[in-house]
């Protein structure tokens, strides 16, 4: 068995059958990231040392039968914003290249104590794109590249875990999102990324951009292998007061799925992205019920870009008084925290209050159904050496994210076939509070119908 | 679309940062001011009850006991 691109199930399966081994799983993945990965500007740390001794230990401790779990012996890579004792963590940023924690994030601890295998700190747009960039050349590492084309994007905030995923370099990667820094990766990789309810998943010894926002998730070949990652990261943490005492297990829904549509999801969409989301449409009613819904006028956008604009102040308000940002690399993140120091206290509260009633006009739209469907980025790829605004004249407003973000719903992307150049476009399922399974089982059972998840890029093909 | 409010709060922003900011980077800055002030505006006409409290309650904390 070629364990490159294949998923974690069968992954893990062929690991305990002795089929594959975690030390040969190890040495194989790094050496993709060590080849690959500076094509893509995808990795910023090799952590090569603990690798290979989680890797013996799991190897050991399979041998004698002490099973962990699915993801046991199965190696992964961590966005660069998740601390790991002792090896850099940047946060994508040159005044933060030299900075060393003492502690795992809980994360890397969750996964760790499942058995896998750290093998690469992974690159991302600097400070999780919280200083405001607008093309993508935004990180100490370079642009990242999708593996689908050199000269278009990754996306980001997680751009290495989108990427690295995308060409095979590790089996599955953790990511984190504030607005659209999972869903956007995914979305230009060809990938599945699952951003969970705000609060699954710890986010104790991750970068903070703004604590009622941010949310860790995974990205990985499949939506089966999300559900099986989140199952391993997500729960309480006493150390992150954000987090749900819900438990959480992967569980699919067989029988009587209802999907909705938001009226107009469509408008204003590039044509390619429209047809294959149509075209996906169509596949998701051979087995959903699929209806339309309306989410009223409202200013979800403001509330959001309101609560992120102020967190991301006050987070990074020693960074800001000390002028490090003009260590930065894009020239708009030099400047871009200034302006946010003058939003009023009172219009953040008020936003806050707002908070409240978006939640509950999600609730009201969405609870008869297990997910809301849309197309996951209105936009092709865009070009990697062009600024966002450019490429993307007429972008229509982002009602998802915002709404999804701003109420802490889950999302996931996955993807629904190519445009006319070649590059992955993709379909979000979106689901109420805690409802991870909902989306998880409307898109592994629009994966099991459709083959885009399967497609990989030629040069990344062993 | 300036505003005197956008107006006011950027001269807050230049004399506090203006040390920080190169002379070409002020035109972005006052944007980023003005779209901010807009946004603030939208949050602003939405009417609220003076009983809607923020959806991020705080809670009094006590250290659990054995």
């Amino acid at each position: 068995m070629n364990p490159v691109y294949t998923p974690l199930r069968r992954l893990s399966e062929s690991i305990r059958s002795g089929e594959a081994s975690p030390v040969e799983l190890a040495e194989t993945f790094l050496g993709r990231l060590e080849t690959h990965g500076p094509t893509l500007n995808a990795v910023v740390t090799l952590t090569k040392e603990r690798a290979m001794e989680q890797a013996r230990r799991a190897e050991e401790e399979i041998r004698k039968g002490k099973a962990r779990g699915p993801l046991h012996g199965i190696p992964w890579g961590g966005k660069d914003l998740l601390a790991t004792a002792g090896i850099p963590t940047t946060w994508g940023a040159a005044p933060f290249k030299n900075q060393v924690f003492d502690y795992d994030a809980a994360v890397v601890e969750r996964l760790e104590d499942a058995g896998a295998v750290l093998l690469a700190k992974l690159a991302m747009i600097e400070l999780a794109g919280g200083m405001g960039y607008r093309q993508p050349n935004a990180s100490f590492t370079g642009p990242c590249a999708t593996p689908w084309s050199p000269r278009h994007w990754s996306g980001g905030s997680s751009s290495g875990s989108g990427a690295a995923v995308g060409a095979g370099l590790v089996p599955f990667a953790i990511g984190s999102e504030t607005w659209g820094s999972i869903l956007s990766p995914a979305n230009n990789c060809g990938v599945s990324g699952l951003r969970p309810t705000y609060g699954r998943v710890s986010r104790h010894g991750a970068m903070a951009l703004s604590w009622t926002l941010d949310k860790l998730g995974p990205l990985c070949q499949t939506a089966d292998c999300c559900g099986i990652v989140l199952e391993a990261i997500a729960g309480h943490d006493p150390r992150d007061h954000s987090t749900s005492k819900r438990r959480y297990r992967y569980a699919l829904k067989r029988d009587g799925v209802r999907v909705a549509v938001p009226k107009g999801v469509t408008d204003g969409v590039a044509e390619p992205v429209k047809r294959n989301f149509d075209e996906a449409m169509r596949e998701v009613e051979r087995f959903a019920e699929v209806e339309e819904i309306e989410f009223p006028e409202f200013p979800y956008e403001a509330v959001t870009r309101t609560i992120l604009n102020a967190e991301a102040a006050a987070s990074f308000d020693e960074f800001t008084e000390r002028g490090l940002a003009r260590g930065l690399t894009a020239p708009e993140c030099r400047y871009g925290p200034y302006a946010r120091t003058v939003v009023l206290a009172k219009d953040y509260l008020k936003a806050l209050r707002l908070r409240e009633r978006v939640a509950r006009i999600a609730e009201d739209a969405m609870e008869q159904y297990d997910a809301v469907a849309a197309p996951s980025r209105g936009t092709t790829v865009p070009e990697i050496d062009k600024e966002f605004r450019k490429v993307t004249p007429g972008t229509t407003r982002d009602t998802m994210g915002a709404l999804g973000n701003g109420a802490g719903l889950p999302a996931i992307s996955v993807p629904s076939g190519f445009d006319g150049e070649g590059l992955p476009t993709g379909i979000q399922f979106m689901g109420r509070a805690y409802g991870e399974n909902g989306v998880l089982s409307v898109a592994v059972e629009y994966q099991s119908r459709t083959k885009w998840h399967t497609v990989h890029p030629d040069r990344f093909i062993p | 679309m300036e505003s005197e409010e956008a107006e006011t709060l950027f001269s807050l922003v230049k004399d506090k940062y203006g040390d920080k900011i190169a002379p070409e980077e002020l035109d972005a800055v006052k944007e980023a001011v003005e779209r901010i002030v807009e946004t603030s505006m939208e949050l602003r006409s939405v009417e609220l009850g003076n009983w809607d409290e923020p959806f991020t309650v705080f809670k009094p904390y006590r250290r659990q006991e054995e």
